[in-house]
C-alpha cells in the first residue's frame, strides 16, 4: 500500500523546487489547495490569542478569512476554540445558516459553496487553522479529508521547522517523517516544557533541533526524554552545535559563545534505542 | 440471572447510563476498557483509532501502563490489531509464542510486555472500520464464542460511544468526532507529560492524578488536559 503522507510531501517538495526555494508553510497551502480543488488560507495564532491569516492562494479565502476573525464566527473560528476539524459541505444549508448567521450567507454571496477547516498543530501544542473555501457543494470524500489532514500536519512540521531556524537542508530528513506521533514524543513535550519553561510548542522545536543535531529521529529523543536518559535545560541553546549550522541572523547577532551544552543525564543515549 | 448475566447487566446500564447528551468520551472509553477486562476475564483491554494515516493510536485503556502504549506502536503495521482493522473481522492470537513467524515484531513485544494471548476486535460502522478494540492475557487463551459475542458488543458500544448519535445522519460529523478523540488523546499524554517532570512521577501516575482531578471537579478529560497544558489549572499531589 502506497503511503498516501509521501504524495503530499512530494506535492510540497515540487512546488518549492520548481519556485526554486527553500521548501515553507506557503508551499504546503497552495498544493494542499490544488490537492482538493479549493481556496486555501492558513492563519496562524498571533499573541494573546488571536489568529491571522498569514497565507491565502487567493484574494477571496483572504477576505473570508478575515471576515471569520472579526465576527468571531465560522468553522475557522470554531477550529480555534475546539480540539478538532469543522467541515461543512452545505454552506447554504438551512443548518449551517443557523450556525453562523452572519458567516454563511456572506461567504454564499461570494460563490463559496463549502468550506472545510482543520487545526493545524499538535494536541494542545495549537499553532493555527488550515481553511478550505470551494465553490461547489458535497463532502470531502475520505481520501481527500486524508490529504487535507495530511497537508496540516505538514504545515506543523513546516511552522516548527521554522521558528527553530534550523538549517534548510534539515527539512528534508525531517520532512520524511512528518507524519510520526508517537505516545512518547506527546508526552515527551509536555515534558520538555517543563524542563525548558516554554510553551509546548517550543518544546517540540527543542526537540526537533536536538534530533536533527544529533541526526537521530524525533521519536528517540522522546523516548530518552522519557526513560529520564536525557533532559533538556534552560541554559542549552536550541540548536546544539553539532551538525545544525547556526541561521546568519542569530551568528550575527551573538557576540558570546554560546552557552556549554549541558546534558544531565550523560551522553546515555547511545545504546541501542531500537 | 448468574452473578456472570447481573455483572453484564450492570456494565450496559452504567455504560447506557455514561451516553448522555455531552459525556466525556475518554472517560467512558477507560471505563468500558475496565468492564472489558472484568466481563471478559482478560488481563488488559486497549480501545485504538486509527487516524488519517492509517495508523492505530491507543485512545483508551484498561490500564495507563505504558507497556500497553509500546504494545499499540508495535502493531503499527504487523499483528492481530492492524489485522482487526484492516479485515473488520476479529482476528485471534490464543497463543503468542505459536504467531512468532506471523507477527515477529509484535509476538516478541507482546511476549516481552507479559501477555501469552491477544484478541482483537474491529470497531465497525456502517461496514467500515474505525479501529479496534484489543484484548491481551497473560495465559493463552481463546475466546469460547459467547465471550467472544459479548466483547463485539461492547466493541460496538465503544463504536456508539464516540461517533455519539449524532453521526448517524452525516458522515462529517464522524469525521469530526474521531479526530476530536484523537486529538483529545495527544492532549491528554502532553499534560501526562507535564505532571511526570513537575512532580517527579511516572506517565501511569500522571494520568491518574488527572483523572482523579476530572472526576473530583465534574470535568472531561481533555478539558482537565487542555487547562493543564495551559497552566491553567493549580492541580498538587494528594498528600
Amino acid at each position: 500500500m502506497a503511503d498516501p503522507a509521501i504524495g503530499v510531501w512530494l506535492s510540497i517538495t515540487a512546488r518549492a523546487r520548481s519556485e526554486g526555494t527553500a521548501v515553507g508553510v506557503r508551499h504546503a497551502v497552495t498544493a494542499c489547495a490544488e490537492a482538493i480543488g479549493a481556496g486555501a488560507v492558513l492563519s496562524m495564532s498571533a499573541s494573546l490569542g488571536s489568529h491571522e491569516p498569514v497565507f491565502a492562494t487567493d484574494p477571496r479565502s483572504d477576505e473570508l478569512e478575515d471576515l471569520q476573525s472579526t465576527l468571531g464566527q465560522g468553522p475557522s473560528a470554531e477550529v480555534i476554540d475546539g480540539f478538532g476539524p469543522v467541515l461543512e459541505g452545505e454552506l447554504a444549508s438551512a443548518q449551517a445558516l443557523a450556525r453562523w448567521p452572519e458567516f454563511s450567507p456572506a461567504a454564499v454571496a461570494r460563490g463559496v459553496a463549502a468550506v472545510f477547516a482543520v487545526p493545524v498543530g499538535v494536541g494542545a501544542a495549537r499553532l493555527g487553522v488550515l481553511s478550505l473555501y470551494r465553490d461547489w457543494a458535497g463532502p470531502l470524500s475520505r481520501d481527500q479529508f486524508n490529504a487535507l489532514l495530511l497537508y496540516a500536519d505538514a504545515v506543523v512540521m513546516l511552522a516548527l521547522h521554522e521558528r527553530g531556524g534550523l538549517a534548510p537542508g534539515a527539512i528534508d530528513v525531517i520532512g520524511e517523517g512528518f507524519t510520526e506521533r508517537r505516545a512518547e514524543v506527546h508526552q515527551a513535550a509536555g515534558m520538555v516544557s517543563v524542563q525548558l519553561g516554554v510553551s509546548l510548542t517550543d518544546a517540540l522545536v527543542a526537540m526537533r533541533a536536538r534530533a536533527y543535531a544529533e541526526g537521530r529521529t524525533i521519536s528517540q529523543v522522546a523516548a530518552d526524554v522519557v526513560a529520564r536518559r536525557l533532559s533538556f535545560t534552560p541554559t542549552e541553546p536550541l540548536l546544539p552545535g553539532r551538525g545544525a549550522p547556526i541561521p546568519e541572523e542569530q551568528a550575527a547577532s551573538s557576540g558570546d559563545p554560546p552557552a556549554p551544552e549541558e546534558k544531565r543525564a550523560e551522553d546515555e543515549h547511545g545504546e541501542g534505542g531500537e | 440471572m448468574s452473578s456472570s448475566d447481573r455483572q453484564v447487566w450492570q456494565a450496559f446500564v452504567q455504560l447506557a447510563d455514561t451516553l448522555t447528551a455531552d459525556f466525556d468520551v475518554i472517560e467512558f472509553l477507560h471505563t468500558l476498557a475496565q468492564h472489558c477486562v472484568d466481563l471478559l476475564g482478560v488481563t488488559a483491554c486497549g480501545i485504538m483509532l486509527a487516524d488519517h494515516t492509517g495508523r492505530l493510536n491507543l485512545v483508551a485503556a484498561s490500564t495507563e501502563q505504558a507497556r500497553l502504549v509500546e504494545l499499540t506502536q508495535a502493531q503499527a503495521a504487523e499483528g492481530p490489531c492492524a489485522g482487526a482493522y484492516r479485515t473488520r473481522a476479529p482476528v485471534s492470537c490464543p497463543d503468542l509464542a505459536a504467531a512468532r513467524e506471523r507477527w515477529p515484531d509484535f509476538a516478541a513485544a507482546a511476549m516481552s510486555a507479559g501477555f501469552a494471548a491477544v484478541h482483537s476486535l474491529p470497531m465497525r460502522l456502517h461496514g467500515d472500520a474505525i479501529g479496534a478494540m484489543s484484548l491481551y492475557s497473560t495465559q493463552p487463551t481463546t475466546l469460547n464464542s459467547q465471550t467472544a459475542e459479548l466483547g463485539q458488543a461492547l466493541a460496538d458500544v465503544a463504536t456508539i460511544g464516540i461517533l455519539h448519535e449524532r453521526t448517524l445522519r452525516r458522515r462529517e460529523v464522524v469525521t469530526e468526532q474521531l479526530q476530536n478523540a484523537l486529538a483529545s488523546r495527544i492532549t491528554i499524554e502532553q499534560a501526562k507529560g507535564i505532571l511526570a517532570e513537575r512532580f517527579h512521577i511516572s506517565v501511569g501516575e500522571a494520568f491518574t492524578m488527572i483523572r482523579a482531578y476530572a472526576r473530583a471537579h465534574s470535568l472531561k478529560l481533555a478539558d482537565t488536559a487542555h487547562a493543564i497544558t495551559e497552566g491553567k489549572l493549580s492541580i498538587t499531589i494528594p498528600e
